[in-house]
């Protein structure tokens, strides 16, 4: 009874493991998307009336999902200390902590620090609108990714828990 | 009077610097901070600051170009694109009244300024607002309690938007008069200096104010849109600005300007002026003349 449990319990194990990359791969997608329609509300406050950087992020803050709220949020906070950090700075870094968004989705974010606020709103606009394509591209990309190597990682897991199993019976 | 100045204006002046600088300008002592005038920022040399109109050196390194540039962004809160039109005017209003003054080379459009590249030089100047500048005219401006159109006129430097920013607060507040709905067409954000659509010196609760536009359109859009029961601007400077003002009194507003000038014969020799005299747009003139560290008003009826 107790190797019938035991054994049980491996292969749950393996399957866990299995599930769980899977749900990696589905969650990094989510967080691409999530940014990538952050920026688009950015676009659209941008195009409204051209707030003060200030506004827009917390504009965007507010209606914005996962990392993109995150990191708006925290842009917003670092506004008020910039004789310590300067924008494009505070926000190349702050989009480096939140590694679901993926390196790739990290580069395309990178630069539009150098860009929101400083220069007139339609190169703004052009920037973000830029950033969001090549967000949604890599959200197709990844979910592509997701879909073929998620498979593989169940039935990784579950053939793993399954052989261990039988070598342990 | 009431200077509404001193230590905490400086300290709130400073905080548009970068850190390096800010520690400098702050190791001022408080009777120090309290007289400063500006603070002036030039590439390559230690900053300076301006206390009783003598400029003085900070001890401190000489100030890098890269220090110029974060004072934009710190002092726009990285919103560049919001100040353009100022930068391009050469100056941008901080929380607190406060200015940046810019200069550096221009990037010219059209023959006209589009941007400032390369900033090499700028000041703090540290706002200042007297209230109770204009008790001393008051009553003799508010003929019944009410107050009627007064033209303010001095040579620059003497107090003119100062008296007028105060003469627009006690109308607006009711204080030494009727209190009256005042429009402020602030084409250089110079009388009520808003940041983030706040008037950041005292200009009443009454006051309406259009900054940023030019002086005969913000008046023409404050008289449509406002309804104002006295319409004030500051530096009449063009014909377009003289128009605009003969249009409102066609409306009944009461009108409230300042220009620059030495006196009454000088007002009448320039033809500029003329029309508002000849009109008889104006009841009052205010004339305004140092004497020792402080001002004299002299009011002179004009019809």
């Amino acid at each position: 009874m107790i190797r019938l449990m035991g054994a049980v319990l491996v292969a749950a194990g393996g399957a866990f493991l299995g599930f769980q990359a899977a749900a990696g791969l589905r969650r990094r997608v989510r967080a691409v998307r999530q940014m990538g329609a952050g920026l688009a509300l950015l676009e659209q406050e941008l195009e409204l009336n051209a707030p003060p950087l200030s506004r827009l992020l917390e504009r965007g803050a507010a209606r914005s999902e996962g990392p993109a709220k995150a990191l708006f949020q925290c842009c917003v906070q670092g506004l008020d200390h910039l004789e310590r950090e300067e924008f494009s700075s505070l926000w190349r870094r702050l989009a480096g902590e939140h590694p679901e968004l993926t390196v790739e989705g990290q580069a395309i974010l990178s630069p539009l620090g150098d860009t929101l606020g400083r220069y007139e709103a339609p190169r703004q606009l052009e920037a973000l609108s830029a950033a969001r394509r090549r967000l949604e591209e890599l959200a197709a990309r990844l979910e592509a990714d997701s879909r073929r190597q998620g498979r593989v990682y169940q039935a990784l897991g579950l053939s793993g828990g399954a052989f261990l199993v039988i070598l342990l019976l | 009077m009431i200077q509404v100045t001193g230590a905490k204006s400086y300290v709130q002046a400073v905080q548009a610097l970068p850190l390096r600088l800010r520690e400098e300008a702050l190791s001022l002592s408080e009777g120090e901070r309290a007289r400063a005038e500006e603070l002036r920022l030039r590439a390559g040399w230690p900053m300076t600051v301006l206390i009783d109109g003598v400029e003085r050196p900070l001890d401190g390194d000489p100030v890098e170009p890269g220090e110029l540039e974060q004072l934009i962004e710190i002092a726009s809160r990285a919103s560049i694109h919001t100040v353009l039109d100022q930068i391009r005017r050469g100056y941008l209003t901080v929380e607190g009244g406060h200015r940046v003054g810019l200069s550096g080379t221009a990037v010219l459009q059209g023959g006209e300024i589009h941007a400032l590249r390369a900033i090499s030089s700028a000041n703090v100047r540290i706002a200042r607002q007297v209230r109770g500048a204009a008790a001393p005219v008051l009553d003799r401006l508010c003929s019944k309690g009410v107050l009627t159109d007064t033209l303010i006129l001095a040579p620059p430097g003497l107090g003119k938007t100062t008296l007028l920013r105060d003469l627009i607060r006690s109308v607006s507040e009711g204080e030494g008069c009727s209190p009256l709905r005042v429009a402020l067409a602030d084409e250089r954000g110079e009388v009520a200096a808003l940041y983030n659509g706040r008037p950041q010196l005292e200009v009443g609760r009454r006051t309406d104010v259009a900054e940023g536009c030019p002086k005969a359109q913000g008046l023409m859009l404050l008289l449509r849109a406002m309804n104002p029961q006295v319409l004030a601007a500051d530096e009449i400077t063009a014909p377009q600005d003289v128009q605009a003002l003969m249009t409102a009194a066609g409306c009944g507003v009461t009108l409230l300007a300042t220009a620059h000038g030495e006196g009454r014969v000088s007002l009448e020799r320039r033809p500029l002026y003329r029309p508002l005299l000849e009109e008889g747009l104006f009841r009052f003139l205010v004339l305004i003349r140092r004497e020792g560290e402080g001002r004299v008003y002299t009011v002179e009826e004009l019809r």
